[in-house]
């Protein structure tokens, strides 16, 4: 490497660290926040203390969009991978004219912005005459996140042989035994990683579900709404608490997809 | 045989029930009209004309893809080196530093506004920064609810969204040519300007129209960073079903939404297919 050279990637480390802070400053801020009181636009250092934290857990609306948030979240997830685990598997076995179709609807909401998706879900519930709450937002979750555990699940099984599934038919085993011994067991990880990170987008999901939801907030929208009251070191404590546990949840995906990588080249 | 068919059944319908219904809904409604407090299935024009006759609206659509193509282009130049120094790096320190530029992707969108908010505002982080280190007076109002603050706002939380692109479009590289342009005595620049940035360049722009998308569809940012100043498109379409309450005019401001992306998808397809082909 010439000397230029090196320069160059020097002065590009120091713009990725740069990047970096950008990246993760706002986070370490706020919950730096969250363990101090303010004094007139200061941060008071002298006021270390988990009080905000313990506020936290008395207040009612806030574990209540938590459970709200868990609840949805947990139901979007189970019936979008079995939604996803279905189509796949259908799209697999056997040529399927239909392929390209279904895969083209399922991206749609993938690929364009939320609040598309949003808007076209709340008119067509205000046509059928669904009022929104908790499930309208559910089904919107499992809308946003089918693709994402149809992929997953895709990818493994196109690498999964068909000789495979004849092997198990020749045996003389019936179709579902087929996929209930032959291809499930190969497609955990897959669905296990697909489902963290459905789980990890449908925990934060907003946008669509701001217009879905009725007068039960999940807890993004909880937070929303206290923030447009205006900043206090309980919602710094909320928020410190959100972000390490979708950063736990995020881990364990990346984690999870490493291994199925890892179990595919193997 | 029944079952069979119950099962294409439902293939086929649950997706088109729940999905291709919904959007094929929405069109419609933008032709539709409000009669009091209900939409009515009245046809009509009226919803576009609005929106052409109005040249208020249009300047804030042709302002608001101005906005999404610089969170763009800030998102392909930086992502673009971020991805390209990870991609670099052999071992552990590369995995580490690809899943240390991922994890944000996971980090609730409203605690990075608020965040963000908290560093942008007249006394916030920035301006004490600022002022602290002698480079202005006193805070300024400058990157305060405005169109700045929304740029700079969009451009943190949808970086990330690059990176992975670009990382993947560098990761496809056959790893035979960057060796064979070494062999062939090409130094490290050249082997860059000539072999992989040319190679990568197709789809680290398809992961900045990404980014694209995601900031024309945004409209809580501009909502909380951008104050009146900050107006935006996706706010326009947001306030109609909120407390303008008109759906089927925000239904036909959307699908001039959705025609603006039609155009940056139709584009990144494009180039996918020119990547296959090079």
């Amino acid at each position: 490497m010439t000397r230029s050279e090196r320069i160059t990637i020097a002065v590009l480390w120091v713009f990725a660290g740069f990047v970096f802070v950008l990246l993760y400053g706002p986070a370490v801020l706020v919950a730096t926040l969250s363990f101090f009181d303010m004094d007139r636009g200061q941060i008071a250092w002298g006021s270390f203390s988990l009080t905000h934290y313990e506020s936290l857990l008395e207040n009612k609306s806030i574990l209540a969009a938590l459970g709200n948030t868990l609840m949805v979240a947990f139901t979007a997830v189970v019936i979008a991978t079995i939604l996803a685990l279905g189509l796949a598997y259908y799209m697999r076995t056997g040529q399927r004219r239909g392929r390209a179709y279904v895969e083209f609807i399922i991206f749609l909401p993938f690929v364009l912005p939320a609040i598309i998706t949003g808007i076209s879900l709340l008119v067509a519930f205000r046509e059928v005459g669904v009022d929104r709450g908790l499930t309208t937002v559910a089904i919107g979750h499992i809308v946003v996140v089918i693709a994402i555990i149809y992929r997953m699940v895709m990818v493994r099984l196109e690498a999964l042989e068909t000789s495979q599934l004849e092997a198990s038919a020749d045996l003389g085993a019936t179709q579902f035994q087929t996929f209930r011994l032959v291809v499930v067991p190969q497609l955990a990880s897959a669905m296990v990683t697909g489902a963290l990170l459905a789980f990890t987008i449908s925990f934060d999901e907003t946008l669509v579900t701001f217009f879905l939801a009725g007068s039960d907030p999940t807890l993004p929208l909880r937070l929303w709404a206290m923030m447009r009251v205006g900043f206090s070191p309980e919602i710094n404590a909320l928020v410190t608490i959100v972000l390490l546990g979708t950063m736990v949840l995020a881990t364990l995906g990346a984690l999870s997809l490493r291994r199925s990588i890892a179990k595919e080249r193997a | 045989m029944m079952r069979w068919s119950l099962v294409r059944l439902a293939v086929y319908g649950i997706p088109t029930v729940l999905i291709l219904c919904p959007m094929g809904l929405f069109l419609l409604s933008s032709f539709w009209s409000m009669s009091g407090n209900k939409m009515s299935h009245s046809w009509t024009l009226a919803n576009y004309r609005a929106f052409f006759a109005n040249a208020s609206y249009w300047g804030i659509y042709l302002q608001t893809i101005k906005l999404a193509g610089i969170v763009a282009l800030f998102g392909l130049a930086s992502g673009y080196i971020v991805a390209y120094l990870i991609w670099r790096q052999r071992g552990p320190l590369r995995y580490m530093l690809l899943l240390f530029s991922v994890i944000p992707l996971a980090m609730n969108y409203i605690v990075k506004i608020y965040a963000m908010r908290g560093i942008l505002g007249f006394n916030g982080v920035l301006n004490s920064a600022l002022v602290w280190s002698g480079l202005l007076a006193k805070p300024s109002t400058m990157f305060v609810f405005n169109q700045t603050a929304v740029l700079i706002t969009m451009a943190v939380i949808y970086l990330p969204f690059a990176i992975l692109p670009i990382f993947l479009s560098l990761e496809r590289i056959p790893h035979s040519l960057v060796e064979a342009s070494a062999d062939l005595g090409a130094p490290p620049g050249q082997t860059f300007r000539r072999v992989v940035l040319p190679l990568s360049l197709p789809g680290s722009v398809v992961g900045g129209l990404f980014v694209m998308v995601l900031s024309l569809g945004d409209f809580l940012t501009p909502q909380m960073v951008g104050g009146s100043q900050g107006f935006t498109f996706g706010r326009a379409i947001w306030s109609q079903f909120g407390m303008a309450f008109n759906w089927p005019f925000g239904a036909a401001l959307a699908v001039m939404l959705l025609l603006a992306i039609a155009v940056i998808l139709a584009a990144a397809r494009l180039l996918t297919r020119y990547r296959s082909v090079s």
